[in-house]
Protein backbone atom coordinates (compact mmCIF):
# COMPACT_ATOMS: atom_id res chain seq x y z
CA UNK A 1 0.00 0.00 0.00
CA UNK A 2 1.59 3.23 -1.17
CA UNK A 3 0.17 6.07 0.91
CA UNK A 4 1.83 8.73 -1.23
CA UNK A 5 -0.41 7.49 -4.09
CA UNK A 6 -3.39 7.79 -1.77
CA UNK A 7 -2.48 11.41 -0.90
CA UNK A 8 -1.79 12.20 -4.57
CA UNK A 9 -5.14 10.74 -5.65
CA UNK A 10 -6.95 12.94 -3.10
CA UNK A 11 -5.15 16.12 -4.15
CA UNK A 12 -5.63 15.38 -7.85
CA UNK A 13 -9.21 14.25 -7.28
CA UNK A 14 -8.38 11.00 -9.08
CA UNK A 15 -11.53 9.06 -8.23
CA UNK A 16 -10.47 5.80 -9.85
CA UNK A 17 -7.16 5.66 -7.97
CA UNK A 18 -8.81 6.82 -4.75
CA UNK A 19 -11.39 4.01 -4.96
CA UNK A 20 -8.64 1.48 -5.59
CA UNK A 21 -6.66 2.65 -2.54
CA UNK A 22 -9.77 2.98 -0.37
CA UNK A 23 -10.74 -0.65 -0.96
CA UNK A 24 -7.41 -1.80 0.48
CA UNK A 25 -7.57 0.55 3.48
CA UNK A 26 -11.17 -0.41 4.16
CA UNK A 27 -10.31 -4.10 4.22
CA UNK A 28 -7.48 -3.58 6.71
CA UNK A 29 -9.50 -1.34 8.99
CA UNK A 30 -12.53 -3.62 9.04
CA UNK A 31 -10.38 -6.60 9.99
CA UNK A 32 -8.62 -4.44 12.57
CA UNK A 33 -11.89 -3.51 14.30
CA UNK A 34 -13.24 -7.05 14.05
CA UNK A 35 -10.11 -8.53 15.62
CA UNK A 36 -8.94 -5.86 18.05
CA UNK A 37 -12.30 -4.62 19.32
CA UNK A 38 -14.50 -7.60 18.50
CA UNK A 39 -16.75 -5.30 16.47
CA UNK A 40 -19.49 -6.75 14.30
CA UNK A 41 -19.07 -6.68 10.53
CA UNK A 42 -21.84 -4.07 10.14
CA UNK A 43 -20.48 -1.75 12.85
CA UNK A 44 -16.98 -2.08 11.42
CA UNK A 45 -18.17 -1.14 7.94
CA UNK A 46 -19.99 1.95 9.26
CA UNK A 47 -17.03 3.09 11.34
CA UNK A 48 -14.52 2.57 8.54
CA UNK A 49 -16.65 4.53 6.11
CA UNK A 50 -16.69 7.51 8.49
CA UNK A 51 -12.98 7.11 9.19
CA UNK A 52 -12.13 7.32 5.51
CA UNK A 53 -14.20 10.49 5.11
CA UNK A 54 -12.37 12.12 8.05
CA UNK A 55 -8.95 11.10 6.76
CA UNK A 56 -9.63 12.31 3.25
CA UNK A 57 -10.77 15.64 4.66
CA UNK A 58 -7.61 15.96 6.78
CA UNK A 59 -5.40 15.23 3.80
CA UNK A 60 -7.29 17.77 1.72
CA UNK A 61 -6.66 20.33 4.46
CA UNK A 62 -2.94 19.47 4.25
CA UNK A 63 -2.97 18.33 7.88
CA UNK A 64 -1.71 14.83 7.12
CA UNK A 65 1.24 14.06 4.88
CA UNK A 66 3.50 11.19 5.74
CA UNK A 67 2.42 7.53 5.68
CA UNK A 68 3.11 6.88 9.37
CA UNK A 69 0.90 9.74 10.53
CA UNK A 70 -1.85 8.67 8.09
CA UNK A 71 -1.74 5.09 9.40
CA UNK A 72 -1.79 6.32 12.99
CA UNK A 73 -4.73 8.59 12.22
CA UNK A 74 -6.62 5.82 10.40
CA UNK A 75 -6.38 3.34 13.27
CA UNK A 76 -7.05 5.92 15.99
CA UNK A 77 -10.06 7.38 14.18
CA UNK A 78 -11.49 3.93 13.43
CA UNK A 79 -11.24 3.00 17.10
CA UNK A 80 -12.79 6.29 18.23
CA UNK A 81 -15.62 5.90 15.74
CA UNK A 82 -16.34 2.45 17.11
CA UNK A 83 -16.32 3.68 20.73
CA UNK A 84 -18.65 6.52 19.75
CA UNK A 85 -21.00 4.07 18.06
CA UNK A 86 -20.99 1.80 21.11
CA UNK A 87 -21.72 4.72 23.42
CA UNK A 88 -24.54 5.88 21.17
CA UNK A 89 -26.11 2.41 21.09
CA UNK A 90 -25.90 2.17 24.84
CA UNK A 91 -27.80 5.44 25.34
CA UNK A 92 -30.79 3.99 23.54
CA UNK A 93 -30.60 0.66 25.37
CA UNK A 94 -31.12 1.22 29.09
CA UNK A 95 -31.19 -2.49 29.93
CA UNK A 96 -27.68 -3.11 28.80
CA UNK A 97 -25.16 -3.97 31.48
CA UNK A 98 -22.26 -1.49 31.50
CA UNK A 99 -19.01 -2.76 30.04
CA UNK A 100 -16.14 -3.53 32.30
CA UNK A 101 -12.91 -1.72 31.60
CA UNK A 102 -11.00 -4.93 31.15
CA UNK A 103 -9.47 -5.23 27.70
CA UNK A 104 -10.73 -8.26 25.84
CA UNK A 105 -8.12 -10.37 24.11
CA UNK A 106 -7.92 -10.11 20.34
CA UNK A 107 -10.58 -12.12 18.56
CA UNK A 108 -8.37 -13.47 15.82
CA UNK A 109 -11.10 -15.84 14.68
CA UNK A 110 -13.04 -12.79 13.49
CA UNK A 111 -10.51 -12.37 10.74
CA UNK A 112 -11.76 -15.52 9.04
CA UNK A 113 -14.44 -15.87 6.41
CA UNK A 114 -16.48 -19.03 6.13
CA UNK A 115 -15.93 -19.37 2.42
CA UNK A 116 -12.14 -19.06 2.67
CA UNK A 117 -12.04 -21.55 5.52
CA UNK A 118 -13.92 -24.14 3.48
CA UNK A 119 -11.47 -23.75 0.62
CA UNK A 120 -8.53 -23.80 3.02
CA UNK A 121 -9.81 -27.01 4.57
CA UNK A 122 -9.85 -28.67 1.15
CA UNK A 123 -6.34 -27.38 0.48
CA UNK A 124 -5.09 -28.73 3.80
CA UNK A 125 -6.47 -32.14 2.90
CA UNK A 126 -4.46 -32.07 -0.33
CA UNK A 127 -1.14 -31.38 1.41
CA UNK A 128 1.58 -34.00 1.20
CA UNK A 129 1.51 -36.14 4.39
CA UNK A 130 4.93 -34.96 5.60
CA UNK A 131 3.95 -31.31 5.07
CA UNK A 132 0.67 -31.92 6.90
CA UNK A 133 2.50 -33.56 9.79
CA UNK A 134 4.93 -30.67 9.96
CA UNK A 135 2.36 -27.87 9.96
CA UNK A 136 0.14 -29.80 12.39
CA UNK A 137 3.06 -30.15 14.77
CA UNK A 138 3.83 -26.44 14.47
CA UNK A 139 0.32 -25.29 15.33
CA UNK A 140 -0.51 -27.98 17.86
CA UNK A 141 2.50 -27.08 20.00
CA UNK A 142 2.11 -23.30 20.21
CA UNK A 143 4.37 -23.13 23.25
CA UNK A 144 7.30 -24.60 21.37
CA UNK A 145 9.90 -22.30 19.95
CA UNK A 146 11.10 -22.84 16.40
CA UNK A 147 14.26 -24.33 17.86
CA UNK A 148 12.25 -27.11 19.50
CA UNK A 149 10.32 -27.83 16.30
CA UNK A 150 13.61 -27.84 14.39
CA UNK A 151 15.07 -30.33 16.83
CA UNK A 152 11.95 -32.52 16.60
CA UNK A 153 12.26 -32.75 12.83
CA UNK A 154 16.06 -32.79 12.93
CA UNK A 155 16.50 -29.67 10.80
CA UNK A 156 18.09 -26.28 11.41
CA UNK A 157 16.08 -23.41 12.91
CA UNK A 158 16.31 -21.44 9.68
CA UNK A 159 15.07 -24.42 7.72
CA UNK A 160 12.23 -24.83 10.20
CA UNK A 161 11.01 -21.31 9.42
CA UNK A 162 11.57 -21.78 5.69
CA UNK A 163 9.64 -25.04 5.67
CA UNK A 164 6.75 -23.50 7.54
CA UNK A 165 6.67 -20.58 5.10
CA UNK A 166 6.83 -22.93 2.11
CA UNK A 167 3.85 -24.93 3.35
CA UNK A 168 1.84 -21.78 4.06
CA UNK A 169 2.74 -20.49 0.62
CA UNK A 170 1.40 -23.70 -0.97
CA UNK A 171 -1.81 -23.30 1.00
CA UNK A 172 -2.08 -19.62 0.08
CA UNK A 173 -1.71 -20.36 -3.61
CA UNK A 174 -4.19 -23.21 -3.37
CA UNK A 175 -6.76 -20.95 -1.68
CA UNK A 176 -6.25 -18.18 -4.23
CA UNK A 177 -6.65 -20.64 -7.08
CA UNK A 178 -9.83 -22.19 -5.71
CA UNK A 179 -11.58 -19.38 -3.91
CA UNK A 180 -13.81 -18.25 -6.76
CA UNK A 181 -14.25 -21.49 -8.62
CA UNK B 1 17.39 -6.57 3.69
CA UNK B 2 13.77 -6.68 2.53
CA UNK B 3 13.86 -10.46 2.89
CA UNK B 4 15.07 -10.14 6.50
CA UNK B 5 12.31 -7.64 7.27
CA UNK B 6 9.73 -9.99 5.80
CA UNK B 7 11.07 -12.87 7.89
CA UNK B 8 10.85 -10.76 11.06
CA UNK B 9 7.25 -9.89 10.25
CA UNK B 10 6.39 -13.54 9.57
CA UNK B 11 7.80 -14.43 12.96
CA UNK B 12 5.72 -11.65 14.50
CA UNK B 13 2.60 -13.03 12.86
CA UNK B 14 3.46 -16.45 14.25
CA UNK B 15 3.82 -14.96 17.73
CA UNK B 16 0.57 -13.01 17.33
CA UNK B 17 -1.36 -16.15 16.44
CA UNK B 18 0.20 -17.89 19.43
CA UNK B 19 -0.82 -15.02 21.72
CA UNK B 20 2.74 -14.02 22.50
CA UNK B 21 2.73 -10.34 21.50
CA UNK B 22 2.21 -7.36 23.78
CA UNK B 23 -0.34 -4.65 23.03
CA UNK B 24 2.37 -2.37 21.65
CA UNK B 25 3.78 -5.10 19.43
CA UNK B 26 0.31 -5.96 18.16
CA UNK B 27 -0.31 -2.36 17.15
CA UNK B 28 3.11 -2.20 15.49
CA UNK B 29 2.21 -5.30 13.50
CA UNK B 30 -1.09 -3.78 12.41
CA UNK B 31 0.82 -0.69 11.28
CA UNK B 32 2.96 -2.96 9.12
CA UNK B 33 -0.17 -4.67 7.81
CA UNK B 34 -1.52 -1.26 6.81
CA UNK B 35 1.64 -0.74 4.75
CA UNK B 36 1.71 -4.21 3.21
CA UNK B 37 -1.70 -5.80 2.87
CA UNK B 38 -0.25 -9.17 1.85
CA UNK B 39 0.57 -9.54 5.56
CA UNK B 40 -3.15 -9.52 6.28
CA UNK B 41 -3.50 -12.53 3.96
CA UNK B 42 -0.65 -14.22 5.81
CA UNK B 43 -2.27 -13.53 9.16
CA UNK B 44 -5.64 -14.77 7.94
CA UNK B 45 -4.06 -17.93 6.57
CA UNK B 46 -2.21 -18.72 9.79
CA UNK B 47 -5.28 -18.17 11.93
CA UNK B 48 -7.29 -20.28 9.49
CA UNK B 49 -4.85 -23.19 9.51
CA UNK B 50 -4.60 -23.08 13.28
CA UNK B 51 -8.38 -23.13 13.67
CA UNK B 52 -8.83 -25.99 11.22
CA UNK B 53 -6.12 -28.09 12.85
CA UNK B 54 -7.59 -27.44 16.28
CA UNK B 55 -10.98 -28.51 14.90
CA UNK B 56 -9.53 -31.67 13.39
CA UNK B 57 -7.88 -32.54 16.67
CA UNK B 58 -11.06 -32.20 18.68
CA UNK B 59 -13.24 -34.02 16.15
CA UNK B 60 -10.76 -36.87 15.82
CA UNK B 61 -11.08 -37.67 19.51
CA UNK B 62 -13.61 -40.49 19.42
CA UNK B 63 -15.96 -40.74 22.31
CA UNK B 64 -15.79 -44.00 24.20
CA UNK B 65 -18.88 -46.19 24.13
CA UNK B 66 -20.58 -46.33 27.52
CA UNK B 67 -21.93 -49.67 28.69
CA UNK B 68 -24.14 -49.10 31.69
CA UNK B 69 -24.78 -51.68 34.37
CA UNK B 70 -28.19 -52.25 35.96
CA UNK B 71 -28.74 -50.70 39.41
CA UNK B 72 -28.72 -54.03 41.27
CA UNK B 73 -25.16 -54.65 40.06
CA UNK B 74 -23.98 -51.36 41.57
CA UNK B 75 -25.69 -52.11 44.89
CA UNK B 76 -24.11 -55.57 45.07
CA UNK B 77 -20.69 -54.16 44.28
CA UNK B 78 -21.02 -51.49 46.97
CA UNK B 79 -22.06 -54.08 49.55
CA UNK B 80 -19.10 -56.31 48.63
CA UNK B 81 -16.67 -53.40 49.06
CA UNK B 82 -18.09 -52.54 52.49
CA UNK B 83 -17.72 -56.14 53.68
CA UNK B 84 -14.18 -56.33 52.33
CA UNK B 85 -13.15 -53.11 54.09
CA UNK B 86 -14.68 -54.30 57.36
CA UNK B 87 -12.78 -57.60 57.13
CA UNK B 88 -9.53 -55.84 56.36
CA UNK B 89 -9.97 -53.58 59.38
CA UNK B 90 -10.65 -56.62 61.58
CA UNK B 91 -7.50 -58.49 60.63
CA UNK B 92 -5.26 -55.46 60.21
CA UNK B 93 -1.97 -55.41 62.08
CA UNK B 94 0.16 -52.27 62.12
CA UNK B 95 3.27 -52.56 59.99
CA UNK B 96 6.33 -50.43 60.75
CA UNK B 97 7.20 -47.90 58.12
CA UNK B 98 10.45 -48.17 56.20
CA UNK B 99 12.61 -45.20 55.27
CA UNK B 100 12.50 -46.36 51.66
CA UNK B 101 8.75 -45.65 51.65
CA UNK B 102 9.52 -41.94 52.01
CA UNK B 103 12.22 -41.72 49.38
CA UNK B 104 11.83 -40.95 45.70
CA UNK B 105 12.63 -43.92 43.46
CA UNK B 106 13.16 -41.52 40.62
CA UNK B 107 12.41 -37.91 39.84
CA UNK B 108 9.81 -37.09 37.23
CA UNK B 109 11.18 -35.25 34.15
CA UNK B 110 8.45 -32.68 34.84
CA UNK B 111 10.69 -31.36 37.59
CA UNK B 112 13.35 -30.34 35.08
CA UNK B 113 13.76 -26.59 34.89
CA UNK B 114 13.20 -24.97 31.52
CA UNK B 115 13.18 -21.36 30.34
CA UNK B 116 10.81 -19.04 32.18
CA UNK B 117 7.35 -19.83 30.83
CA UNK B 118 6.09 -16.27 31.04
CA UNK B 119 4.95 -15.10 27.66
CA UNK B 120 6.10 -11.62 28.27
CA UNK B 121 6.72 -9.34 25.39
CA UNK B 122 9.94 -8.25 26.98
CA UNK B 123 11.24 -11.77 27.44
CA UNK B 124 14.00 -12.64 25.05
CA UNK B 125 14.52 -16.32 24.57
CA UNK B 126 18.26 -16.75 24.84
CA UNK B 127 20.38 -19.60 23.60
CA UNK B 128 20.68 -20.78 27.19
CA UNK B 129 16.88 -20.93 27.45
CA UNK B 130 16.72 -22.91 24.24
CA UNK B 131 19.37 -25.35 25.44
CA UNK B 132 17.47 -25.86 28.69
CA UNK B 133 14.29 -26.52 26.74
CA UNK B 134 16.04 -28.94 24.42
CA UNK B 135 17.52 -30.70 27.43
CA UNK B 136 14.06 -31.01 28.92
CA UNK B 137 12.75 -32.45 25.66
CA UNK B 138 15.61 -34.94 25.48
CA UNK B 139 15.08 -36.06 29.08
CA UNK B 140 11.35 -36.30 28.50
CA UNK B 141 12.00 -38.57 25.53
CA UNK B 142 14.29 -40.73 27.65
CA UNK B 143 17.48 -39.52 26.00
CA UNK B 144 19.36 -38.83 29.23
CA UNK B 145 22.76 -38.79 27.56
CA UNK B 146 21.79 -35.97 25.24
CA UNK B 147 20.04 -34.14 28.08
CA UNK B 148 23.22 -34.28 30.18
CA UNK B 149 25.28 -32.98 27.27
CA UNK B 150 22.90 -30.05 26.82
CA UNK B 151 22.86 -29.16 30.52
CA UNK B 152 26.66 -29.42 30.64
CA UNK B 153 26.81 -27.04 27.71
CA UNK B 154 24.68 -24.52 29.58
CA UNK B 155 27.00 -24.84 32.60
CA UNK B 156 30.11 -24.38 30.45
CA UNK B 157 28.79 -21.47 28.40
CA UNK B 158 26.16 -19.67 30.47
CA UNK B 159 27.16 -20.03 34.09
CA UNK B 160 25.32 -16.85 35.11
CA UNK B 161 21.99 -16.96 36.90
CA UNK B 162 19.38 -18.31 36.53
CA UNK B 163 20.94 -20.67 34.00
CA UNK B 164 23.71 -22.10 36.19
CA UNK B 165 21.43 -23.18 39.02
CA UNK B 166 18.80 -24.56 36.63
CA UNK B 167 21.34 -26.52 34.63
CA UNK B 168 22.93 -27.99 37.76
CA UNK B 169 19.54 -28.92 39.18
CA UNK B 170 18.58 -30.63 35.92
CA UNK B 171 21.93 -32.39 35.81
CA UNK B 172 21.31 -33.65 39.34
CA UNK B 173 17.88 -34.98 38.38
CA UNK B 174 19.29 -36.97 35.46
CA UNK B 175 22.13 -38.36 37.58
CA UNK B 176 19.70 -39.25 40.36
CA UNK B 177 17.56 -41.17 37.91
CA UNK B 178 20.70 -42.92 36.64
CA UNK B 179 21.43 -44.06 40.19
CA UNK B 180 24.58 -41.91 40.37
CA UNK B 181 23.68 -40.39 43.73
CA UNK B 182 27.18 -39.14 44.62
CA UNK B 183 27.38 -36.94 41.54
CA UNK B 184 23.71 -35.97 41.86
CA UNK B 185 24.56 -34.64 45.34
CA UNK B 186 27.41 -32.56 43.89
CA UNK B 187 25.05 -31.08 41.28
CA UNK B 188 22.23 -30.32 43.72
CA UNK B 189 24.68 -28.64 46.11
CA UNK B 190 26.07 -26.59 43.23
CA UNK B 191 22.52 -25.52 42.25
CA UNK B 192 21.81 -24.47 45.85
CA UNK B 193 25.03 -22.46 46.08
CA UNK B 194 24.26 -20.60 42.85
CA UNK B 195 20.55 -19.92 43.03
CA UNK B 196 19.54 -16.30 43.51
CA UNK B 197 16.09 -15.46 44.90
CA UNK B 198 14.27 -18.50 43.56
CA UNK B 199 12.45 -20.20 46.41
CA UNK B 200 10.97 -22.88 44.21
CA UNK B 201 14.30 -23.95 42.79
CA UNK B 202 15.89 -23.90 46.26
CA UNK B 203 13.11 -26.12 47.58
CA UNK B 204 13.45 -28.57 44.71
CA UNK B 205 17.23 -28.76 45.04
CA UNK B 206 17.10 -29.28 48.83
CA UNK B 207 14.36 -31.88 48.56
CA UNK B 208 16.15 -33.89 45.89
CA UNK B 209 19.44 -33.48 47.76
CA UNK B 210 17.85 -34.97 50.87
CA UNK B 211 16.62 -37.92 48.85
CA UNK B 212 20.04 -38.42 47.31
CA UNK B 213 21.67 -38.37 50.76
CA UNK B 214 19.34 -41.08 51.96
CA UNK B 215 20.37 -43.20 49.00
CA UNK B 216 24.01 -42.78 50.04
CA UNK B 217 23.01 -43.46 53.64
CA UNK B 218 24.12 -40.05 54.90
CA UNK B 219 21.09 -39.58 57.08
CA UNK B 220 22.30 -36.62 59.17
CA UNK B 221 22.97 -34.64 55.99
CA UNK B 222 19.62 -35.76 54.61
CA UNK B 223 17.93 -34.46 57.75
CA UNK B 224 19.51 -31.04 57.29
CA UNK B 225 18.55 -30.87 53.62
CA UNK B 226 14.98 -32.00 54.19
CA UNK B 227 14.65 -29.43 56.97
CA UNK B 228 15.76 -26.75 54.51
CA UNK B 229 13.25 -28.01 51.92
CA UNK B 230 10.47 -27.95 54.52
CA UNK B 231 11.32 -24.39 55.48
CA UNK B 232 10.77 -23.17 51.93
CA UNK B 233 7.08 -23.88 52.55
CA UNK B 234 6.42 -24.93 48.96
CA UNK B 235 4.97 -27.86 47.06
CA UNK B 236 7.14 -30.48 48.78
CA UNK B 237 6.27 -29.23 52.27
CA UNK B 238 4.08 -32.18 53.31
CA UNK B 239 6.43 -34.83 51.91
CA UNK B 240 9.39 -33.05 53.48
CA UNK B 241 7.64 -32.94 56.86
CA UNK B 242 6.97 -36.68 56.82
CA UNK B 243 10.51 -37.49 55.80
CA UNK B 244 11.85 -35.09 58.43
CA UNK B 245 9.84 -36.85 61.13
CA UNK B 246 10.89 -40.26 59.89
CA UNK B 247 14.58 -39.33 59.82
CA UNK B 248 14.39 -37.85 63.30
CA UNK B 249 12.73 -41.01 64.51
CA UNK B 250 15.22 -43.33 62.83
CA UNK B 251 18.16 -41.29 64.06
CA UNK B 252 16.79 -41.58 67.58
CA UNK B 253 16.41 -37.85 67.96
CA UNK B 254 12.70 -37.87 68.80
CA UNK B 255 10.47 -40.55 70.24
CA UNK B 256 7.13 -39.60 68.83
CA UNK B 257 4.08 -41.21 70.22
CA UNK B 258 2.15 -42.98 67.51
CA UNK B 259 4.77 -41.95 65.00
CA UNK B 260 3.94 -44.86 62.73
CA UNK B 261 0.35 -43.68 62.56
CA UNK B 262 1.34 -40.10 61.91
CA UNK B 263 3.46 -41.04 58.95
CA UNK B 264 1.24 -43.73 57.53
CA UNK B 265 -0.17 -41.77 54.62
Amino acid sequence: MDYSQFVKAIHENNKKELDKQSIVITRVLIKFLRVRLNASQEDSEDCVQNTLLFVIEKIKEEKLHNPDSIIYYLFTTAKNEYFKLRAKNKESNYDEIPDSHAKEPDQLKNILSKERQEVLNRCLAKLKPDYFEYISHWFKHPGDEAVVVASHFNISVNNAWTKKHRILQILKECVQKNINL
Amino acid sequence: MEHDQKLILRKKIDSYVKGQLSEVEIQELWNEIAKDVSLLDDLELEVGVKELLAGNASSSKKKATLHTLPNWAWHSAAAAVIILVALLQLFRTPTPTELSQFVLNDISPDQIETSDALRSSTMNVSSADSLLNLGFQAAYNGNNKKALELFDKVIETYAQEPYGSKAYLNRGIILYNNGDYENAIVSFKEAISRVVENRMLTEKAQWFLANAYINTNELELALNAVGEAYMQNGVFRTQAFRLYQKLNYDLGKVDYENFEEQTEN
